[in-house]
């Protein structure tokens, strides 16, 4: 856990629903707890992280969730306006070019514009430096989209490249080119769950990243069912007679998922030749912070 | 009426919607199975890269062509459906080229744009593409009157507005007249179009450049020049499209997982359904946890030492502290999600609300998704 801490960019990603933002919120305590300066990056439709924590929505401002932890919503029109002012410098100039029709147009015809300026974004909070060559953030995670949509998400740069070889955005889109093919600065973790579709789809995403030369961070197994019971004790219990009957169902319903559970970790430690960590289910009322801790804990403690 | 009949009663085009994760691909092909049941001849057609639905229907490849489900397999689940079972996965690439053969005005036209560089990009990896491209196929199948039924899994759009409005975006994409005007110098200017970039007028133009280089903006003029007089067209069968999707013979099934983040998008999507005068036809939540405790028994662990005693069950160590755990946890989980199923129902009043219980197996064939359609059908 310490080496994967240890590098500059996380990127957290997997199938819709598996518990990429969870992960990445429980990755950027860990980092926090170590005294890493954390900046956890959500570039999804709706943040989650900061709620989490019980804290207002950041938004599109940097805002600090925990002492050392912060976040940032990353969408694609501040981020353009962001990047557009950092090259053109003047306001009116920004106005004249991007807020018009052209520029919607633009946004949508320019192969994943938004897509890269959020991207852009994230790699500028990775790479940007303080004074004396300090890094402003020791680590930053970005909570990705999901499988398909966060694909094409890591791969916009080389896209982009393909079609554009000129000009400022190139030249940038080759540092995050750079960024996210360094095992020593960046590692990208897939999430996914003992079910059948999730797990699929993680060992096509495994075998997507990898022929990308995308550097390998773990692969969490998240909603874990450990097991609990011998089958000589579902067996008894279930037939134990109608006092027992909401045990035995219990007991009966708690094994099928462990076995879904320990099924599917066989599957992808023999698919996917990265380090598995397990994340068990939690059954919390609310989920919140203490939810991430336990998450947490998890995953600093199987590694 | 059942409520599975209600939401298949006179519906010729079903799309599933919701968020990733909740099972969307296997209620699509559950419905697309009772409609084969009764006599109907159903293609489900799904879009998703990672080929779920071929998973949920045990078959190993799915083409861009229509597929028979084998009347063996069927067999095989102890089903003798009245009607055919036809499943399909889109090809977004594909459907793209046949979109511009269909509408370009002659076959070089046609080809100019399917060579283009830009074009094969954007066919790919504009957002949206996929969303518009489906609704397309959907629209294709149905026309062409082949089949009774066709249900569509969308592709697990978060913003239900990026699913409605795709098409709207792709078009603007196409034939954006600002973006002509500013393009215009270019389009009109042939080779020397480098030259215009030093003409005051083309301010804009030199800004974008900044940003991309001059050649992207070349290939955009080239695209835009092959694209000429094809607008019309696209927009129209678009809108025809549309038509198709908010009028009595298409339905929306909502499917959402119980928890409350996905039902609030549930909610979030049923609202755009509205705003854009679309009807939910029904609202599937699946993989509900049933209350153990609803068969009553002891609810502490002294009790339940007791009963393991009376049922002489040797507890060999902390058996019946391991089954009170358990059942806590249970009956908390079945007591979040009924909670989160009733306020949903407040919610959306009047739409049939069907509850799938989160089975013991994970459904990957047919008789899996025969058992969700008893559960559809309120049996």
């Amino acid at each position: 856990m310490d080496a994967l801490l240890d590098r500059r960019l996380l990127v957290v990603t997997g199938k819709g629903g598996t518990g990429k933002s969870t992960l990445s919120a429980a990755l950027a305590l860990l980092a926090s707890r170590r005294g890493k300066k954390v900046l956890v990056c959500e570039v999804v439709a709706r943040e989650r992280v900061s709620d989490f924590f019980g804290r207002p929505p950041s938004g599109p401002t940097i805002r600090q969730l925990l002492p050392n932890l912060y976040s940032v919503h990353v969408r694609p029109r501040e981020a353009m306006h962001e990047y557009a002012l950092m090259i053109l410098r003047y306001e009116t100039l920004y106005k004249l070019a991007f807020e018009n029709a052209a520029a919607r147009y633009f946004l949508a015809a320019a192969p994943s514009l938004a897509e890269i300026v959020m991207l852009g974004k994230v790699w500028w909070h990775a790479t940007q430096e303080m004074e004396r060559g300090k890094p402003r953030w020791d680590l930053v995670v970005l909570d990705a989209p999901a499988t398909g949509h966060g694909l094409t998400f890591l791969s916009v740069p080389a896209v982009f490249l393909r079609l554009v070889k000129e000009g400022p955005l190139a030249r940038d889109m080759r540092g995050m080119q750079s960024l996210l093919a360094d095992p020593v600065r960046c590692a990208i973790s897939i999430v996914t769950l003992p079910e059948e579709m999730p797990a699929n789809e993680a060992i096509e995403l495994d075998r997507a990243l990898r022929s990308g030369g995308f550097p390998a961070g773990p692969l969490f197994l998240n909603g874990f069912f450990a097991s609990r019971f011998s089958a000589q004790e579902v067996a008894q219990v279930t037939r134990g007679g109608p006092a027992l009957a909401a045990a035995g169902e219990a007991a009966d319903n708690h094994e099928s998922r462990s076995e879904l559970s320990a099924h599917y970790e066989g599957v992808l430690r023999k698919e996917i030749p990265r380090e598995l960590l397990r994340v068990p289910f939690l059954f919390d009322r609310q989920f919140g912070a203490q939810s991430i801790e336990k998450v947490a804990s998890a995953i600093a403690g199987s590694s | 009426m059942r409520p599975l009949a209600q939401v298949l009663e006179g519906r010729k085009v079903i799309c599933c919607v919701g968020s990733g994760g909740v099972g969307k691909t296997t209620v699509a092909a559950a419905l697309a199975l009772s409609a084969a049941i009764e006599g109907k001849r159903a293609l489900v057609l799904t879009i998703d890269p990672a080929r779920r639905l071929a998973n949920s229907l045990g078959l190993k490849e799915l083409g861009n062509q229509e597929t028979r489900i084998a009347p063996e397999l069927f067999a095989q689940a102890g089903l003798h459906p009245r009607g055919e079972m036809w499943a399909m996965m889109l090809d977004l690439k594909l459907t793209w080229d046949e979109l511009v053969e269909r509408q370009a005005r002659s076959p070089e036209q046609a080809r100019a744009i399917l060579t283009n560089k830009l074009y094969q990009t954007l066919s790919t990896a504009m957002a949206g593409s996929l969303e518009y491209m489906a609704m397309e196929k959907v629209y294709e199948v149905h026309t062409a009157r082949r089949f009774d039924v066709v249900v569509l899994d969308t592709p697990p759009t978060t913003n239900a507005l990026d699913f409605l409005h795709a098409s709207d975006r792709i078009l603007d994409v196409l034939d954006n007249d600002a973006m002509r005007i500013i393009l215009g110098p270019m389009l009109r200017a042939g080779k020397l179009w480098f030259k215009l970039l030093a003409a005051p007028s083309a301010m804009v133009l030199r800004t974008l450049a900044r940003f991309t280089g001059t050649d992207f903006l070349r290939d955009l003029a080239d695209f835009m020049i092959a694209f000429e007089g094809m607008y019309e067209g696209f927009k129209e069968r678009a809108a025809r499209v549309k038509a198709l999707l908010t009028s009595p013979e298409a339905g929306f099934v909502l499917v959402t997982a119980p928890n409350p983040l996905t039902i609030q998008e549930a909610l979030f999507f049923h609202q755009a359904l509205r705003e854009d005068r679309i009807a939910t036809a029904a609202v599937v939540v699946n993989r509900v946890q049933r209350d153990p405790r609803r068969h009553g028994g002891p609810d502490n662990v002294a009790a339940m030492r007791e009963a393991l005693m009376l049922a002489q069950i040797k507890d060999s160590g902390d058996l019946a502290e391991r089954l009170c755990t358990t059942l806590t946890e249970q009956s908390m989980l079945a007591d979040l999600e009924r909670r989160e199923v009733e306020r949903l129902s407040r919610t959306l009043s009047g739409v049939p609300l069907l509850i799938v219980p989160r089975l013991r197996k994970d459904v990957h064939d047919l008789s899996g998704l025969w058992q969700i359609d008893q559960f559809l059908g309120g049996q």
